[in-house]
């Protein structure tokens, strides 16, 4: 390769480095924006209410009550059409608070009811121990705090009466520290132990309060992970199908079940139809979609919350930022490009001669078009390569000053910047494989553009001519 | 076996240079007719029109009058694209200064002309390999031209010309910068491929030898035709 091509190709080089560089580092601050976004919690996964007031010039409008959309199995079947959802996990948890009793041990739960066949594939991985709920109505499956909240009340009574027997006779420091939270910071095996949850409702009959008990027995099948998402630490998910009856149960007064009978069927058809859930969980097949289903559940009259709201945002202004870094970047490719030009300029004058001996020995115009193309093409592309070789370079430099002076965690904006260190950490720039695959052709298309003139140039050559010069 | 007739016949040619109102007339009422398989010399002294006709013979030059068939098409109302297609299938070039592309190999330069045909690699080292065997050349086919004497590169120029298979051999001054030891064996290798395949060998020259071993010699003088001279047999 000639001193003059090889310059040239610098030029390609110092260019294309230049673009990617400055992409990588737009993309790698976008990531991290996302990932600071995604510590408010997972980004695919999003819970939809009804939209009851909208903005329009700058003026908040009010859903007509009419219009307001319902939480139920329509709302399901309506958001399962849009594309990109993967699942519709609808919610109902029951209205009162429950007691699980699991061997000597109990506490208040909430309980939540969920659609096992829906969200069977995407719970699972949230699995700790045992396994996520089939179906079958007496399966539980537990939240990670679950057993650090349960207490052993007979114990907590036993130490309550020592103490009280034994205040007079010992000294307070003499005595060991109550167990204040019932063993909170102790967990104990919750998976595949039988227990019972107990529902208490209050009815009148007379004006007299009465209250009667239900128990539920139930086998705790699985405990999920620890996760910072979830709203309640006391949280025990079960087949949402138990939750409508418990709360139909809690909720009926005494003489309504006293009436059951003829009507009872048809009042449970009503009920299906109106029947509506407290909240529906969305799963968004992946994150790159997740902008247009927000923007499809919004059109279709729901409401969105979830952090993932904002990766419009996010996304437009580092689009601009792209562009922008991008754009002065581009302006040494282009007199990279222009670099190509006179090279190839100066190649045809050197090489009148040959190109007149390649006519005359049966070249046509378009044998040496495609030959000057593919020329200039190449150097195009030698420098690409070299150029997306020095962007890593420049992009692994950058990520390991950063990562080492603190920068990164500065730019995390104080969300949870040092979290789970198992988690690939973030980097200050990044160069996808699609921004490698698009330096590389970019690279290459400007080195054939730069190379038609020339190439025109060299095809209208005269043979006669061309073959006498020296 | 050779791919075209190599007949060629010159009608009624005159031809001159320059534009407008300046014009200087090379060529007067050119009228020949070249058989297939004939070794045929074109003498005359410098600047009597031997290269113009040869240029025009080739379609490197259109004549302002008069018509050119080369192998029965008429060359001079075709436009440069069908002419370099025309020059790959029917014609060969060997030049006083061998014209080799000086960054290829021997082997190279003489597939140069099957690339612009469209041959596949296979073949076409295949048949260079070949040619610069027949030509003597088997030990260089992997030499540039500024590691090959004169008369190799001459030979490599006369492998590239034969590799096509061409019905007519043009050849302008083809022992002009050589030795006369090695103008005798280019001649002779000429020779031998214008008798082994029946190629038209057109060759402008101003060696007396050449000339002698010619089937036929072509005399110009100031632009005309002056004597036809064939060798008795």
């Amino acid at each position: 390769m000639k001193l003059r091509t090889a310059l040239t190709s610098v030029g390609v080089m110092i260019g294309t480095a230049a673009i990617v560089a400055m992409m990588a580092l737009s993309l790698g601050l976008k990531e991290s924006a996302v990932k600071s976004l995604e510590n408010f919690g997972n980004l695919t996964e999003m819970d939809v209410e009804p939209l009851r007031w909208y903005e329009e010039n700058g003026e908040w409008i009010d859903v007509p009550e009419d219009k307001v959309k319902k939480l139920n199995m329509q709302a399901v079947q309506e958001l399962k059409k849009i594309p990109g959802i993967q699942a519709v996990m609808p919610i109902k948890e029951l209205r009162e608070q429950a007691k699980l009793k699991v061997g000597r041990r109990e506490g208040y739960v909430q309980l939540i009811g969920v659609d096992v066949n829906e969200s069977a594939a995407y719970r699972k991985n949230d699995i700790e121990k045992g396994n996520y709920l089939t179906g079958a109505p007496q399966e539980i499956v537990v939240a990670f705090d679950v057993s650090r909240e349960l207490r052993d009340v007979e114990k907590e009574k036993r130490e309550e009466r020592r103490r009280k027997a034994g205040a007079g006779r010992h000294e307070m420091s003499q005595m060991p520290p109550p167990d204040i939270g019932g063993g909170e910071a102790l967990a104990f095996n919750l998976v595949d132990r039988a227990g019972t949850l107990i529902l208490s409702r209050e009815y009148r009959i007379d004006d007299e309060p009465k209250y009667e008990k239900k128990e539920l027995r139930v086998k705790v099948v699985g405990q999920l992970k620890k996760s910072e998402e979830r709203n309640s630490s006391a949280a025990v998910y079960v087949p949402i199908n138990v939750v409508k009856e418990l709360n139909e149960w809690v909720t009926r007064s005494r003489g309504d079940e006293v009436e059951e009978g003829a009507s009872r069927r048809s009042r449970d058809k009503a009920k299906k139809e109106t029947f509506e859930f407290d909240r529906i969980t969305v799963k968004v097949e992946s994150r790159e979609k997740v902008e247009g289903v927000v923007q499809a559940l919004k059109e279709k009259g729901f409401e969105v919350w979830s952090p993932a709201r904002e990766l419009e945002t996010i996304n437009n202004f580092f689009f601009v930022i792209q562009m922008v870094l991008g754009g002065i970047a581009a302006i040494s490719l282009l007199v990279a490009t222009i670099g190509i030009v006179n090279t190839m300029i100066m190649s045809i004058l050197e090489r009148t001669k040959e190109i007149g001996i390649m006519k005359v020995i049966g070249a046509t115009v378009l044998n040496i078009r495609w030959l000057f193309l593919m020329e200039s093409g190449f150097i195009g592309l030698i420098g690409g390569l070299a150029g997306l070789g020095m962007a890593w370079g420049a992009v692994e430099l950058v990520n390991y000053f950063g990562a080492s002076g603190g920068l990164l965690d500065s730019l995390n904006m104080g969300y949870g910047g040092g979290g789970d260190p198992e988690a690939e950490p973030t980097k200050l720039a990044v160069i996808p494989s699609w921004l490698a695959l698009f330096a590389i052709g970019f690279s290459f298309i400007i080195g054939v553009l730069a190379g038609i003139f020339p190439a025109i140039r060299a095809s209208r050559l005269s043979a006669l001519q061309a073959i006498r010069s020296e | 076996m050779v791919n075209s007739t190599g007949e060629l016949t010159v009608t009624g040619v005159n031809h001159s240079y320059g534009t407008g109102k300046i014009k200087v007339p090379v060529l007067y009422d050119i009228n020949l007719h070249i058989n297939k398989g004939e070794f045929v010399a074109l003498c005359g002294s410098s600047g009597s029109g031997k290269s113009t006709l040869l240029n025009l013979l080739a379609g490197l030059t259109k004549p302002e009058e008069g018509s050119v068939m080369v192998s029965g098409a008429e060359i001079s109302s075709y436009n440069e694209n069908e002419l370099c297609m025309f020059r790959r299938k029917n014609m060969g070039f060997i030049f006083q200064s061998y014209n080799l592309l000086p960054n290829l190999t021997a082997l190279e330069n003489v597939e140069l002309p099957l690339i612009f045909a469209g041959e596949s690699k296979k073949k076409r080292r295949a048949k260079a390999t070949e040619i610069l065997h027949r030509v003597g050349l088997e030990g260089r086919i992997d030499h540039r031209p500024n590691e090959l004497s004169g008369g190799q590169q001459q030979r490599v120029s006369i492998a590239r010309a034969l590799v096509n298979q061409p019905g007519i051999i043009l050849a302008d001054e083809p022992t002009g910068n050589l030795d006369s030891k090695t103008e005798q064996e280019i001649l002779l290798l000429m020779r031998e491929m214008n008798k082994e395949n029946g190629t038209t060998f057109i060759i402008v020259t101003h060696e007396q030898e050449v000339a002698e071993q010619s089937d036929r010699v072509i005399y110009l003088q100031d632009g005309r035709v002056v004597q036809k001279r064939t060798r008795p047999a």
